[in-house]
């Protein structure tokens, strides 16, 4: 056992290994530095080159490349009052105030060192849990998984947009377009419309880069066009006091850092919650236990430091279903999935039996994306702070080009093309009449997952659907699903119905 | 609930019931006597699909019902306030020349069509300054090729 662990270690500290994590942290921070570009779309655009990489490099650089984007997230936050991804949205209210101060500085240190603290906490939890997790997932049977998969899809429905049954359309229409191909059992396509081309069924890559990516570019350029591009106002003041963060600062934050890395590892760790949840529940925690409330939305460090750590703690914690269950926490990891198969590996609890040494090199790559976001943060910073200004008439074109090649590059293949165009169609569409496009990736990536688990049901059953009452696991499983409907379902109905009152 | 719910969620009820009755029986294989049969995962998902759609539908339907009665003109202004403003020719602008690009691609040439491509992008984008957009359109071009061709060994159309 040690001698896989210390062989993992060792795979993560390959040269080449390192250099791929490095060049993943500076595509991170630069993507998630330029607002409207986040991780899982700077992941989406990344996963075709990851096919010319070895499975451990590959993963290691999209780790890096979501890391990296966690903490470039808050700095068009801090300078522009724009935040990069959502869930920098919070960081923006202590981190602009402090920037307009003159302290952009002290505000982008307080990120950086908040998201690495976070960072590392939540891969070190990973890291503990991850593997007797693992263990005790091993004794779940395809009715557990199958009923498992219903309850992740059901939270992530859930929680995303304003109506759960559009959240649950979407996942449904999800797992429908993952039947697209060649079926198992008889060996026969499966709605391809006579298209030979969808015989081997469709891949994350149109998908992933057509709804992340493409549709996303759409909507910012028309969002651009009306509203304008935000001022930047970059001011750094070189008093000492103004750039750096004193002991008694650190002091004064140590137990919100903490208490925030707890609350978003946690909240990383349940399926569908994400980072943005994280976020603004831990500057809520750090707000109610601080001595100086009022202060925060002032120019507070405390409330970055909780913003931050919380954000980048869900990175490695959503990596803890994934590992153990096989189910993504939240869409990044559900592109991860993706890069997986693309490299022969389905992630689950068997991995850490037949796959030991490359789980080990994982953990290995995410402590040194840590170390390497450090250094490139304190090395970088102010080089990082001129990509806001990357003028967006240079910057989408370039960006639409790079779906474009992007999707063609994964299979050399025009279809591949048109169908990533397609997404984005649907993909505008869905976003304009609030269908989650998330809920449809997720659905889609565990669409073989639940079908296998299904069959495996049926089959062991013998056609006779008593099998569930048999397993108690299950049988919670399903009704925690049920629970999860109706009390989303009725939030959510009494929710439009309080708006209604009011409005009238 | 909105009128506009209403065309969404009808729509969504009959291309399910669509698939449910047409598209799934017609592009499925048969079931071959063992295992489970082809159809089962998209009958369930679509037949999901379609019963939260009606049933939107039915709970739109009884709200409206059960709603106090306003004045017309009132429910017009709310239902066109609420409802996100699609962009079709905005839409259409970035697809259309993202379809021909392949088609140009392959009777053109891949420089050429990505030039004249990333010209047309820009120009879409609200880029005015001419020697910006040739410098950008050559530069995109030449540094994908040569990185897809040269640097990850693709086949270039």
């Amino acid at each position: 056992m040690l001698e896989t662990v210390i062989a993992g270690f060792i795979d993560s500290l390959q040269p080449i290994n390192l250099l791929f994590v490095l060049v993943g942290v500076i595509a991170g921070v630069i993507a998630g530095a330029i607002p409207g570009i986040n991780g899982p779309m700077a992941i989406a655009l990344c996963i075709p080159l990851s096919y010319y990489m070895s499975p451990l490099a590959a993963i290691s650089f999209l780790v890096g490349l979501n890391k990296g984007a966690f903490f470039g997230g808050s700095i068009s936050g801090v300078l522009l009052n724009t935040p990069g991804t959502p869930e920098a949205a919070a960081t923006t209210w202590d981190g602009y105030p402090l920037c307009v101060q003159g302290k952009g500085e002290k505000a982008l240190r307080a990120a950086l060192y908040g998201s690495v603290t976070g960072d590392f906490f939540s891969t070190v939890v990973l890291i503990l849990v991850a593997a007797p997790l693992a263990t005790v997932a091993l004794y779940m049977g395809p009715p557990e998984i199958f009923a498992l998969i219903c309850l992740a899809l059901t939270i992530i429905a859930g929680l995303g947009e304003a109506s759960l049954t559009r959240g649950l359309i979407a996942a449904a229409a999800g797992i429908l377009i993952g039947t697209i191909g060649i079926e198992s059992v008889s060996a026969l396509p499966r709605l391809t419309f006579g298209l030979y081309q969808l015989e081997r069924g469709i891949s994350l890559i149109p998908i992933g880069i057509g709804m992340l990516a493409f549709s996303e570019i759409i909507l910012q350029l028309e969002r651009r066009i009306k509203a304008g591009s935000p001022e930047c106002t970059v001011s750094f003041s070189s008093k000492p006091e103004d750039r750096y963060i004193s002991w008694a600062e650190w002091r004064g934050s140590a137990k919100t850092l903490l208490r925030s890395s707890i609350a978003g590892t946690v909240v990383g760790a349940l399926p569908g919650l994400g980072a943005p949840v994280a976020s603004f529940f831990a500057y809520d925690q750090a707000k109610k236990n601080s001595k100086t409330p009022e202060e925060f939305g002032k120019g507070k460090l405390e409330g970055i430091f909780a913003s931050e750590s919380a954000n980048s703690s869900v990175v490695a914690a959503s990596l803890i279903p994934l590992f153990t269950l096989g189910i993504p926490g939240n869409v990044a990891a559900a592109l991860l999935i993706g890069a997986f198969v693309v490299h022969g590996m389905i992630p689950g609890p068997l991995m850490f039996e037949q796959n030991a040494q490359f789980i080990y090199g994982i953990y290995g790559s995410l402590i040194i994306a840590s170390g390497m976001l450090l250094v490139v943060g304190r090395v970088g910073l102010t080089t990082f702070c001129k990509v806001v200004k990357a003028p967006p008439a240079i910057l989408y074109p370039c960006i639409i080009f790079t779906c474009i090649m992007g999707s063609y590059l994964a299979e050399f293949s025009t279809f591949d093309v048109t169908l990533m165009l397609f997404f984005a169609f649907v993909a505008y569409f869905m976003r304009k009449f609030d269908f989650s496009h998330i809920c449809l990736i997720i659905g889609f990536i565990l669409a073989p997952i639940w079908e296998t688990a299904l069959q495996q049901v049926v089959i062991a059953s013998e056609h006779a659907p008593y099998m569930f009452f048999t397993r108690p696991v299950a049988m919670a499983l399903m009704a925690i699903t049920a629970y999860v409907v109706i009390k989303t379902g009725i939030g959510k109905w009494k929710s439009q119905n309080i708006e209604k009152n009011l409005a009238a | 609930m909105t009128r506009k719910d209403n065309f969404i969620y009808g729509g969504i009820a009959l291309c399910s019931a669509a698939f449910l009755f047409w598209i799934i029986p017609a592009y499925t294989p048969e079931y071959p006597g063992y295992g489970v049969a082809a159809a089962v995962l998209p009958n369930v998902t679509v037949g999901f699909i379609l019963a939260l759609s009606v049933l939107a539908l039915a709970m739109n339907i009884f709200s409206y019902l059960s709603a106090k009665p306003a004045s017309p003109e009132k429910n017009l202004s709310e239902d066109s306030g609420k409802a996100a403003k699609v962009h079709l020719r905005h839409l259409v602008s970035f697809i259309v020349p993202s379809v021909l690009l392949m088609y140009a691609m392959m009777w053109i040439g891949f420089i050429p069509a990505a030039i004249a491509f990333m010209l047309v992008i820009q120009y879409l984008c609200g880029q005015r300054k001419p020697v910006t957009i040739v410098l950008v359109a050559l530069s995109a071009a030449f540094l994908v090729y040569g990185a897809m061709r040269y640097g990850l060994g693709a086949p270039m159309p």
